[in-house]
């Protein structure tokens, strides 16, 4: 653990002593050694399942694969962030990175946490470097909407989390997450305990998000910076994830009952939403939408509680990770040459990019669920275990499915094919940077199809 | 607008540039909410002049090789190397090759090994395959139905 944290926080002295002019080439190839060294997380030691280097900080199964994640999405968000800082104060660029590399640090203690007050803490304090670069970086005007919507969604379902937890260690004695998973609470079926595991899930659904609390994202994705919206697409909302499974160890049996409305808001949420992503005229709206589309299919795999929804949802959240945040790049080349994010305003690039045109079939047949990619592995693990919970989900789910390739075939036509726009100029060539941006993404996917038992986490 | 641009940037007569003289107008008033916030605002940015008086240039003028990431060839190439040699070489083909040689990652292996071993020892011996009861049901101790407050 320590050598992953270490280098992490060392990331600041990088981050402030390296000359401008070597200032992202030693961010970049240190936060790669660090995603480096994270692989060595994936063995899995023995099959007691936690691996524990100190009482605080633990992986296992299910933490292991999302800090890998983590680890490996902070090099990607530098080189994307590179070009767009490009014309910043030295310091202003140091301040951004430093907001990075913070976002990483508490993103890893996050996710090791044995403690679940640890856990709470860090999900909180999370929530600062990125609404700082929601509000500092971002473009528009709206970005202040923006983070306010961020900022009081994700507090509003976190402060009943704070009390919910402060009864269970009253109760219980312990908060170590070794232990909740043994213990029973056996709560009496009062207005009081409903009230308590409403508020033990409130605080993940809403950052997950569930449909009806979902507000926050579109504004937040749109409006933030590249590195900005990677780091929320892709690690963020698996916080929400992660926590969901944990906490549903301990509030067992009241969650067979409870769940019934989250899952439908879940389930009916993946069509509102990919019906949305059908009407959407910016390009970033539309990507977001689809993660909100998503992640309702992970958050519907979690509330049922099965092994095959855990591990559905497991590996949903790590494959819609990498391709949310891959196609979120994508969509900044896009916004860096023409600075638009209207839909209409660029199309036919297949003809004038041709090569970033590849990456973006790529992109959106993953977002669709292509076999063999792991997308698909998680979709269908999660569609099958919800069938079994009940058969009408099938409606939705499937129709969900239809849905999400309709989009993201809407999104792959209205970018790439079409005639090419009569008012733009001229285009900048596609950077080397960013094609490896592209392979950095892509290449996990490809790998994780190989060998996905690294994501299947312990219960499978 | 099209001739001024042919005469900075030659190459672009290969681009089928404006559409046969007319002109075309495009609303330039600032609209408020998210979609109408992404709207084009600098259509001529090609040729707009930024506060140091300079016209926005490619950086592939001045560095033919440019790959994206510094504006200083030297310091361009360099970045682009490790960022290669780290990303690629180092993260996924190392770490690849140390994934793949994980063994039996979560004892799945061992696990249907072991099975298939007790299987055939169970019926060797003759004993169904697996008992009804996870636990010994004469082991475990329950209180007494009289009921404890």
């Amino acid at each position: 653990m320590l050598k992953i944290l270490l280098p992490t926080l060392m990331l600041f002295p990088t981050i402030w002593l390296t000359p401008k002019k070597w200032l992202w080439t030693t961010t970049t190839a240190q936060s790669l050694m660090i995603a480096f060294s994270s692989l060595f997380w994936l063995k899995w030691a023995s099959e007691t399942g936690w691996s524990t280097s100190n009482t605080y900080m633990a992986t296992d199964p299910l933490s292991t694969p999302l800090l890998v994640l983590t680890c490996w999405l902070l090099p990607l968000m530098i080189l994307a962030s590179q070009n767009h800082t490009m014309p910043e104060p030295t310091n202003r660029q140091r301040t951004y990175l430093t907001l990075l590399a913070s976002l990483q640090a508490l993103l890893i203690m996050a996710f090791s946490a044995t403690e679940i007050i640890m856990f709470y803490v860090m999900f909180e304090a999370t929530l600062i470097p990125t609404l700082i670069i929601i509000t500092r970086w971002g473009n528009q005007t709206e970005r202040l909407n923006a983070g306010t919507y961020f900022l009081f969604y994700t507090l509003a379902g976190s402060l009943p989390l704070l009390i919910a937890l402060l009864i269970l260690q009253k109760d219980t004695g312990t908060l170590s997450m070794l232990l909740t998973q043994y213990t029973n609470t056996t709560m009496p079926n009062s207005w009081g305990s409903k009230m308590w595991w409403a508020g033990c899930l409130m605080a993940f659904l809403v950052k997950m998000p569930l449909y009806g609390v979902h507000l926050w994202l579109p504004k937040a994705h749109v409006e933030a910076p590249i590195a900005g919206s990677m780091v929320l697409a892709a690690v963020l909302l698996k916080l929400g994830g992660y926590g969901m499974m944990r906490m549903t160890a301990m509030l067992t049996p009241m969650t067979k009952e409870l769940a019934y409305p989250f899952i439908a808001l879940a389930t009916w949420g993946i069509i509102m939403t990919g019906s949305i992503c059908l009407r959407q005229t910016d390009l970033k709206s539309l990507i977001a939408y689809s993660s909100v589309s998503h992640m309702g299919l992970v958050a519907g795999g979690i509330l049922i509680q099965t092994p095959w929804g855990f591990t559905g949802a497991i590996i949903l959240m790590i494959a819609h990770g990498l391709v949310s945040s891959a196609l979120f790049c994508l969509a900044n080349t896009n916004y860096e040459r023409i600075h638009s994010r209207t839909l209409l305003l660029a199309r036919g690039l297949q003809m004038i990019l041709p090569l970033m045109a590849a990456w973006w079939f790529i992109m959106n047949l993953a977002n669709l669920a292509l076999p063999p990619l792991p997308n698909l592995m998680g979709e269908l693990m999660i569609i099958t275990s919800l069938m079994n919970w009940s058969l009408w989900t099938i409606l939705l789910t499937g129709l969900g499915t239809l849905i999400t390739a309709s989009y993201s075939l809407y999104m792959f036509l209205m970018t790439q094919r079409g005639p090419t726009p009569n008012h733009i100029m001229a285009l900048e060539p596609s950077h080397t940077r960013e094609h490896l941006l592209m392979t950095l993404h892509l290449i996990p996917v490809l790998l994780l199809m190989l060998k996905p038992e690294l994501m299947w986490g312990w219960c499978f | 607008m099209a001739a001024r641009l042919m005469r900075t940037w030659p190459f672009l007569s290969h681009f089928r540039l404006g559409c046969g003289g007319t002109a075309r107008f495009v609303s330039q008033t600032p609209s408020s909410g998210a979609a109408g916030s992404a709207a084009v605002s600098d259509l001529q940015r090609a040729h707009t002049k930024d506060s140091d008086g300079h016209v926005e240039v490619s950086a592939f003028k001045k560095n033919p090789d440019y790959h994206g990431f510094s504006q200083d060839p030297y310091v361009d190439q360099w970045n682009m190397r490790m960022a290669f040699f780290f990303g690629i070489s180092v993260a996924i083909v190392i770490g690849g090759t140390f994934i793949h040689y994980l063994p039996d990652h979560g004892m799945r292996q061992w696990a249907r090994r072991e099975a298939e071993r007790l299987i055939k020892q169970r019926e060797e011996e003759g004993l169904p395959l697996m008992d009804e009861n996870y636990y010994d049901p004469s082991k475990i101790i329950l209180p007494s139905t009289g009921g404890e407050e």
